[in-house]
């Protein structure tokens, strides 16, 4: 348990450190530039040295701020990002584990809308008319946001029978407890549990997930406050959205808050969606790809195996969402509204309907 | 049971038939759905019958309730006339719709078994009036009375299901029978002391809805806010459900220690008398008259409901069905009379002085009105005579003389305010012109009129079913 | 048990102090922070899904929504102290007078203890799979009359939120 408390706090700040770089880096492969390249070989430092000029920096706290309030908000935005990371399973076994409670996935949905009220403080308190829309607006996406992201996780909560993330992802592989078969259909009579890898798959027990996810994804991005979902920070407008008035140090807290969002929607997805911590390769015949590269769990390496699967797909997602980001201009605050409301949510509960619909046919 | 299903399903369907465009079938719709909601109602008559483990039961006091609840509903959508022709201001789908819904409501305060359907039952119907109550969005009135009514109606609901909480915490059970045989062998004084806290509090938030002397202070302002037809709703069938399910907890689940409430009651019976009565007195309202009158009438149903004898409870249905059908008829002449008016004036005028003059023109209308005054001042020959008369002489059998005589000295009172309705109609100068009636309006008219008329001559044939 | 009186302490703390603050703001806010509390006594209790409900529902929406409408109202500059010394009085003797009831009525109820029980204890019972059995099972028709309530509500609002033909356009 306190590997994984340990290993969530490395992996938030090894995030920042990363995903800082890797998102100025393909923006700028993107938009055809180079990118950072001052500091470091290939700018590789330039990520260190701007922390240590935010470490450096006054915490300026404005003269008509609610100095308690506006001292607390982003704290209490971290906690709440940072406590959704309990109930990550990081690996196989029960090393990296973190919390094992039954109710995991909503706890870790529960927790994260705590966010919210996080976002509103800083916004309010600032007591700058810029902070104040973009918390509003940061508050009303969310809130809708987290519609279609709670329904889309409940189907799957409805195919896994659990909500525990551990047992929703043993589930998806050769570790599975209970047989699995060619898209979760026992009456195909196409017996996977041995075979594993991508077959055993969420995605592919159920293969409406796939586009399912698409919601999921969708949802998870205007979750984030990610383009193009960033009205709550749109620069052209609203300077910088409920943050305008931080400095310093706990500007970084937000920051690293916003990227640490970034990478828990994208565990999520996996743990969900993408097989969690199983290799991608099924055993064939008598070439065990499936066992040779997940490993015995419990076992150091199994851990290694499983963590690096986890890691490998969590940052695949983080890529698509800087794709996206850097691709997409921002949507207006009526299409926002128009696509949670009428498109996503509707949608989702369909997959809802065709989810319990599915689970009958697995039994 | 069926009822409630089939109301559920009614209410979604007249919603889609919204979108058709013609607002000219819904009235009609409407009074079907209730029609065949009374059918299946009926069809559970000399039958008892549990329900989803426990949840409701269907016997014959409640199919009883759930016809007067019906009737009401129906004689209300009947004068409602489709809402009239202003296409952008009103919107009769959701509104019969939503009127559809909060009868489920109602029917389940009637029937519950379990205090959970009470509370759902009671938050349905509360919603549903709320939303009516602030369907008139450009009357400033009608925003301020819904606000009230939501703000004090969900204080209520809080201290009702705070009540539930504790009662749960005494008996273990949420069903009234269930509680009703722990309270008995609970009465000798073993009871937690917080089932008689839980008790007290339940019946706080059950007379807050009846709208009951000292909780009575949104009535005035939301009747009078309210637009007059969701008033006529509002005042009938909450008010019936309301007692039903009052007389249900006293009459079953509460008896065993009717030594805690049973003073309270009295009390509380006797102030809500004196307050209703004479302070309607001193309304120029008409609209405000029948809310005061309204209350004055929870508080004679209030009188019955403590006075538990063998036929409580066919006086409370007879009651509840005379005070209904006469008030939906006086409400209905309202809406005509000041709908006539609202034509020359620019304020709605809800006033006496509108009916003065009104014999002169209309006959039919102010023969209605004379009528349905009569009943409810408890004039003999009226429904409302027999109505006062079976629960005065409960009362009596039960010797509960104090709040009797006042009761009886309130009901003197009110023949005052009432016949100044009358008075103004008949013998007042004014000019109201000829009013054209459709014929449903008529119908329903000449038939409240009649049904109260025939009730007072021969009370016995409604009375001998319940 | 120790941590059960912390926590008690705290919530009732964080309570007054929704009562006490002058600031609506910090009002909503303790009154969020009481809600966690409370969420922890379900923890405590092994209702861990009522707790995270709980969460959801009042910290992450309910609670929010008030936080939007009272800074739309920025009452702390209109606040006129409405209330007249005799209404505080009056309200001040009446909750008390509920608040000594109670206290007496707890101290007088005699809760079964732990040992009364017979060991019949489960404490699974707040879990997500026996609540659903309860809840799909025994309390069916609540559960499904509920939606009707909300239905009704949402009629309600978009009937009553719409904007009208010929209103003002904010």
């Amino acid at each position: 348990m306190f590997i994984a408390l340990i290993v969530c706090l490395g992996l938030i700040l090894t995030n920042v450190v990363v995903g800082v770089y890797s998102e100025r880096k393909i923006s700028a492969f993107m938009q055809d530039r180079l990118g950072p390249m001052e500091v470091g070989k290939y700018g590789l430092l330039q990520i260190f040295a701007d922390l240590l000029k935010l470490l450096q920096k006054e915490d300026i706290v404005p003269k008509l701020a609610d100095r308690k309030l506006f001292l607390i908000a982003p704290c209490i935005i971290f906690i709440a990002i940072f406590a959704g990371f309990a109930v990550i399973p990081l690996s196989s076994g029960e090393y990296l584990q973190g919390s094992k409670a039954e109710i995991g996935v909503f706890y870790l949905l529960a927790i994260v809308s705590v966010d919210i009220i996080g976002l509103l403080m800083a916004g309010w308190s600032s007591n700058n008319k810029y902070s104040l829309f973009g918390a509003m607006r940061a508050v009303a996406q969310i809130v809708s946001y987290e519609i279609p992201l709670g329904l889309s996780v409940l189907c799957v909560v409805m195919i896994s029978q659990s909500l525990n993330l551990q047992e929703i992802s043993t589930q998806q592989g050769i570790f599975s407890s209970e047989g699995n078969y060619l898209f979760g259909i026992k009456s195909l009579g196409i017996d996977v549990s041995a075979v594993g890898g991508i077959f055993t798959w969420n995605v592919f027990r159920m293969p409406f997930f796939f586009f399912l996810y698409i919601i999921f994804f969708i949802a998870s991005l205007a979750e984030c406050n990610r383009a193009p979902f960033d009205i709550p920070e749109a620069e052209s407008e609203l300077v910088g959205g409920f943050h305008t008035e931080y400095s310093g140090l706990r500007w970084a807290l937000i920051f690293l808050s916003e990227y640490g969002m970034m990478l828990l929607v994208s565990f999520l997805g996996v743990i969900l969606f993408w097989g969690s911590w199983y290799s991608p390769f099924p055993n064939i015949g008598s070439v065990r790809l499936a066992d040779w590269t997940n490993g015995e769990p419990n076992t150091i390496a199994g851990t290694l195996a499983g963590f690096f699967w986890l890691i490998a797909k969590a940052y695949l997602c983080v890529f698509l969402q800087m794709w996206v980001r850097w691709t997409f201009p921002r949507l207006r605050v009526d299409q926002l509204m128009y696509l949670t409301w009428k498109v996503l949510t509707p949608a989702s509960i369909l997959f809802v309907v065709l989810s319990g619909i599915w689970r009958m046919l697995m039994n | 049971m069926n009822s409630i299903i089939a109301l559920s399903l009614f209410g979604i369907a007249n919603l889609f038939l919204g979108f058709l465009n013609n607002r000219k079938i819904l009235l009609p719709a409407t009074l079907a759905f209730v029609l065949v909601a009374l059918g299946l109602n009926l069809a559970d008559w000399n039958q008892e019958y549990l329900w989803f483990n426990n949840m409701l039961r269907t016997n014959n006091l409640s199919v009883n309730f759930a016809s007067v609840i019906l009737v009401a509903t129906f004689l209300v959508v009947a004068v409602s006339r489709g809402f009239g022709d202003d296409e952008e201001h009103t919107h009769p789908a959701e509104y019969y719709a939503i009127m559809l819904f909060s009868v489920v409501g109602a029917i389940m305060m009637v029937t519950f078994e379990n205090l959970i359907m009470l509370f759902v039952g009671l938050e349905i119907l509360s919603v549903s009036m709320y939303i009516l109550t602030g369907t008139d969005k450009r009357n400033l009135r009608s925003n301020e009375a819904a606000l009230k009514y939501f703000l004090m109606g969900a204080f209520a609901t809080g201290i009702l299901l705070f009540g539930i909480a504790l009662i749960y915490g005494a008996t273990g059970s949420f069903n009234i029978h269930g509680i009703e045989a722990l309270v008995l062998t609970a009465a000798g004084g073993s009871a937690p002391a917080l089932l008689y806290i839980g008790i007290v509090m339940v019946i706080i938030g059950l007379l807050f809805k009846v709208s009951a002397a000292p909780f009575h202070f949104w009535t005035p302002d939301v009747y009078e806010g309210a637009p007059a037809i969701f008033t006529a709703f509002m005042s009938t069938v909450v008010k019936t459900a309301g007692f039903a399910a009052l007389f249900r907890l006293l009459g079953g689940a509460f008896t065993g220690v009717y030594g805690t409430w049973i003073y309270i009651l009295y009390f509380l019976t006797m102030l809500t008398l004196i307050i209703g009565n004479i302070t309607a007195v001193y309304q120029q309202s008409f609209k405000r008259m029948l809310a005061y009158s309204s209350i004055s009438h929870a508080g004679y149903l209030m009188l019955t409901a403590t006075a538990k004898v063998a036929h409580t409870q066919s006086s409370i249905l007879f009651y509840s069905l005379a005070y209904s059908v006469a008030t939906i008829s006086a409400f209905a002449v309202l809406m005509v009379v000041a709908e006539t008016k609202e034509s020359n004036a620019e304020k709605t005028n809800e006033n006496f002085d509108i009916f003065n003059g009104l014999a002169k023109n209309n006959p039919l209308l102010a023969f209605v009105l004379t009528v349905s005054m009569l009943s409810l001042a408890g004039i003999p020959l009226t429904a409302g005579f027999w109505g006062k008369f079976f629960i005065f002489s409960d009362a009596f059998q039960r010797g509960i003389v104090v709040p009797l005589v006042v009761a009886v000295l309130m009901s003197a009172v009110g023949i005052y305010y009432y016949f100044k309705a009358i008075i103004s109609a008949y013998f007042k100068e004014g000019d109201v012109p000829a009013i054209e009636l459709k014929p449903i309006y008529k119908i329903t008219l000449i038939v409240t009129t009649l049904l109260t008329i025939v009730l007072g001559i021969a009370p016995d044939l409604v009375k001998s079913i319940f | 048990m120790q941590f059960w009186y912390f926590l008690t302490a705290l919530t009732l703390l964080s309570a007054l102090m929704v009562v006490l603050s002058k600031n609506p703001i910090h009002s909503v806010l303790y009154l969020v922070f009481t809600f966690f509390c409370i969420s922890g006594h379900y923890v405590l209790l092994n209702a861990q899904f009522l707790m995270a409900v709980n969460i959801i529902v009042y910290a992450g929406a309910i609670m929010v929504l008030f936080l939007f409408v009272i800074m739309m109202l920025d009452l702390r500059r209109n606040m006129p102290d409405s209330k007249s010394n005799l209404t505080k009085l009056a309200g001040a003797i009446l909750g008390g007078t509920l608040l000594v009831i109670l206290v007496a009525v707890m101290r007088k109820t005699q809760f079964p203890q732990f040992s009364q029980m017979g060991g019949k204890f489960d404490t699974q019972t707040g879990m997500v799979e026996n609540l659903g059995q309860v809840l799909f099972r025994d309390y069916l028709l609540p559960f499904e009359l509920v939606s009707i309530l909300f239905f009704v509500a949402m009629v309600g609002a978009v009937m009553l939120g719409k904007r009208e033909a010929g209103e003002r356009n904010f």
